[in-house]
């Protein structure tokens, strides 16, 4: 296992100087950050100076290079916009994301799995082909749409819940809501499908000739098979995630890294967009990778090689 | 079977970790209960940093102005009053002494003096200090601060400054504390600024809010507010949303989609006041384009309806306007204000002039930006109807600003495109400077080539008597709005704000958010 893991955090360093490069050039070939931050009638002298004392007159392969030699210190560059290093300001930020992930992560498993298992025990009734209704509808909605539907009813109308911004428990319901909706709807369909499978298997058939209960079949044997793929399914959606929570932060005012991420794009803050796009590619990376270590751990079937 | 439990246990671990990382941090809402009086204002993002002169940004400066005070300072009515200086005058062409207010302290009771005034003002002009902080270019006319004594100064210019009032009391020009920022620096100062203003700095919770409390021994008196919060809720809807649940007191910048929302909950009401911000065509007088003949730029400004504009996208949020300097603005020139042309069937008879017709329809290209002003890229549509309804074809090209900013830097704009411009000078030099053929021996790209126009502008810069310079900008207006290029003014823009009733909160036309003034009803 010690090999398998070693080699895999060796693979991290190539997609992460793939991912820098392809990031470093999207970012130059879209738009120029000087001319945003003077006003808009500067004159072309002033936008020149400005782009010189900054360094962004260089090429392109000698700005990436800069880049590439303070990133191994740790410098991710200065942010324009908020003149600190850009890493500290998306570190800052981070553990709101995170927050939100991981909430609506658990609300997308706290309806997936009790709707997938009813889903599959009770096969083709109305209450599967209402959970598939639902799903395709949860997975149709916009983020953004949710979310305001969401505040207009259940703060600006019941007055049940804040608008918006972070701080209590009572702050993260909706947008924990809102992200795991969408997710909920894949997981169900997913452990729907993993559970069927499963279900039909021969161990199944011998629980049930050997006479225990059918609650026992489901939840003792068939349920933690079946919930094997989940697993994987945790780590896939977490890219899934941070795509979603940009949209979400945004319509909740959350302060993560993806409200950041709007801004700095906006801004065309070279830096901090960097910044935020390897930390997001760190993080899917390393959620996959634990992801896949449990699923060799729990599965005694796949090994390591 | 052992180890499998575990492994789905700590995947299960994990999420509720993630989710339960930094609960418990944060501020809360609403302290009113204890007979503190609070107010929360919402803005669409957040400050942007402390330091004065390096943030260029008109929401941060409408939160730093209840913080820091200026040596002199606009009244509701955009008048320059005495604020940190009570009196001043011009000793010769380049001096002007400024006799700085006494008793007056730094939020940590250090006295304000002439050593901060100079320490201040020094950083931003100096090109040593300056040079790369993004208000240089506004402060960069002053050589020196001499100090006369603990409570005098004497500003000194390279050149007649006929506008240096008006800089001493726009962004960039708040008093700094010298001793403060000596002793914790730069990093110290953003992590806890202090300053001379009602209130003073409590905490600041990044892309969230910040929290100001009042300051007992402000030169001014006391404010009636105890709290002041700021939150950034960068969506509309969201934020229009706080106001009618109450999370929030003051919602900027209201879109005209909310309005009716405001105007019906009986909680709040919806507040407009002019801004400095004016939606322009920028038409290019380069020989190659189309826009190079005079009757094809007065035909194009013939053929918009203003006043249509205003009225139908805009809701009636603005005033049509054939000048950037706007009233309040030193040298505004009133003939040109709340006025426009408007007259198709003159369109086609110019058109027709220089062989444009049904037959031969003037192609034109022309830009806009998306989401960058409120309605922008509804009103370049309809503009562009406007001008194919009196012969032209116009190719519109919508694109996003940063987009657009590169387009224009590059010269590789067309025909038109559409842009708002502000002015935070609040006087017409600002405005009319960068119409020039040459600014600091740096010739221009506009090709507008005016010798009259060069003449006032250049004598203008220097004259110090005020009537005889308002007239010089007058003229220089009149030029500009004749020639219909190289801008072709629209509207200036109203902004909208949504207020608790409670709260007694009159906007303001530079969208400073000053809460000093600001009084809170009974029983509220």
């Amino acid at each position: 296992m010690k090999r398998y893991i070693a080699r895999r955090l060796l693979q991290i360093i190539p997609v992460i100087i793939g991912v820098s490069i392809i990031v470093f050039v999207l970012l130059r070939l879209t738009g120029d950050p000087v001319i945003l931050m003077l006003p808009e009638d500067a004159t072309p002298q002033e936008i020149e100076s400005l782009t010189t004392a900054l360094g962004l007159d260089k090429p392109l392969h000698v700005q990436y290079w800069v880049f590439f030699k303070n990133a191994l210190k740790g410098d991710f560059g200065r942010s324009f916009r908020f003149k600190a290093p850009a890493l500290q300001i998306v570190l800052e930020r981070m553990p709101h994301t995170l927050q939100l992930a991981g909430a609506a992560m658990l609300v997308a498993l706290v309806i997936a799995i009790p709707l997938g298992i009813i889903s599959a025990v009770k096969q083709n009734s109305a209450i599967d082909l209402t959970a598939s209704t639902v799903s395709v509808l949860g997975r149709a909605m916009p983020n953004f749409w949710l979310g305001l539907m969401l505040i207009i009813v259940f703060a600006v109308v019941l007055r049940w819940l804040p608008v918006s911004g972070k701080g209590t428990l009572s702050h993260l319901i909706l947008p924990a809501a809102t992200l795991g909706t969408g997710m909920a709807a894949t997981i169900t369909r997913l452990i729907r499908s993993s559970m069927l499978e499963v279900i039909r298997q021969d161990f199944i058939t011998t629980a049930r000739s050997k006479g225990l209960s059918e609650s026992v079949v489901i939840y003792k044997h068939a349920l933690r098979n079946a919930l094997i793929p989940v697993v994987t399914i945790v780590g896939i959606q977490t890219a899934t995630l941070m795509g979603g929570a940009v949209v979400t932060e945004q319509v909740f005012a959350w302060g993560g890294i993806g409200q950041l991420a709007v801004l700095a794009l906006n801004m065309r803050d070279m830096a901090l967009v960097q910044a935020i796009v390897m930390v997001m590619a760190l993080i899917i990376i390393f959620a996959n990778l634990f992801v896949d270590i449990v699923y060799c751990i729990i599965d005694p079937r796949i090994s390591f090689e | 079977m052992k180890s499998r439990n575990l492994a789905l246990l700590l995947v299960l671990v994990m999420v509720l970790g993630a989710a339960t990382v930094g609960c418990g941090q944060g501020a809360e809402q609403g302290a009113t209960d204890d007979g503190i009086t609070e107010i929360v204002i919402a803005q669409g993002i957040d400050v942007r940093s402390w330091d004065i002169h390096d943030h260029n940004n008109t929401a941060t400066e409408a939160l730093h102005v209840n913080v820091f005070d200026y040596l002199v300072w606009r009244n509701q009515d955009l008048e320059i009053q005495p604020a940190l200086a009570t009196s001043w005058e011009q000793v010769d062409e380049t001096t002007w002494r400024f006799e700085l207010r006494e008793g007056v302290k730094w939020h940590d009771g250090e006295p304000f003096t002439a050593e901060d005034v100079k320490w201040t003002l020094e950083r931003i002009a100096n090109p040593e200090t300056g040079a790369e902080l993004r208000e240089h270019g506004q402060y960069k006319q002053i050589q020196e601060v001499r100090i006369v004594d603990d409570h005098t100064v004497e500003i000194i210019t390279f050149a007649p400054e006929p506008v240096l009032l008006n800089r001493l009391c726009r962004l960039g020009s708040s008093m700094l504390p010298k001793h403060y920022l000596e002793e914790v620096g730069w990093e110290g100062f953003e992590a806890h600024p202090i300053g001379t203003g009602p209130f003073k700095f409590v905490e600041w919770i990044k892309d969230d809010r910040v929290v100001l409390e009042a300051y007992d021994d402000y030169w001014r008196g006391r404010p009636e507010i105890d709290r002041l919060v700021f939150r950034a809720i960068p969506e509309d809807a969201t934020r229009v949303a706080e106001l009618l649940t109450g999370g929030v007191d003051i919602a900027v910048n209201v879109p005209p989609q909310e309005w009716p929302n405001v105007e019906s909950n009986s909680d709040t009401v919806l507040k407009r006041a002019n801004s400095q911000r004016v939606m322009l065509l920028v038409d290019r007088l380069n020989p190659e384009y189309k826009t190079s003949d005079p009757n094809v730029r007065a035909a194009i400004d013939y053929a918009i309806d203003k006043q249509a504009l205003v009225d139908t996208i805009m809701g009636g949020a603005g005033t049509p306007t054939r000048t950037r300097v706007t009233p309040g603005n030193f040298g505004a020139n009133p003939d040109l204000y709340n006025t426009y042309l408007y007259d198709p069937d003159k369109a086609v008879e110019l058109l027709a002039a220089s062989g444009y017709g049904p037959d031969n329809p003037c192609q034109i290209t022309m830009h806009s930006p998306a989401g960058r002003y409120p309605m922008d890229k509804e009103v370049a549509q309809a503009i562009a109807a406007m001008l194919e309804s009196v012969g032209f074809d116009v190719n519109l090209q919508i694109v996003e600003f940063g987009q657009l900013s590169n387009i224009r830097n590059a010269q590789e704009h067309q025909e038109l495109y559409l842009i708002g411009f502000a002015n935070s000078l609040w006087d017409a030099h600002l405005a009319l400077n960068s119409l020039r053929q040459a600014i600091d021996g740096e010739k221009q790209h506009h090709y507008f080539i005016n010798e009259e126009f060069e003449q006032l502008t250049a004598e203008a810069a220097v004259e110090m008597d005020r009537e005889r310079r308002a007239e010089m900008y007058h003229r220089a207006q009149e030029i500009i709005a004749d020639n219909h290029g190289p801008h072709i003014y629209l509207y200036q823009l109203k902004n909208s704000y949504g207020i608790n009733k409670q709260v007694n909160f009159e906007p303001r036309a530079d969208e400073m958010l000053w809460m000093w003034p600001v009084t809170v009803n009974e029983g509220s």
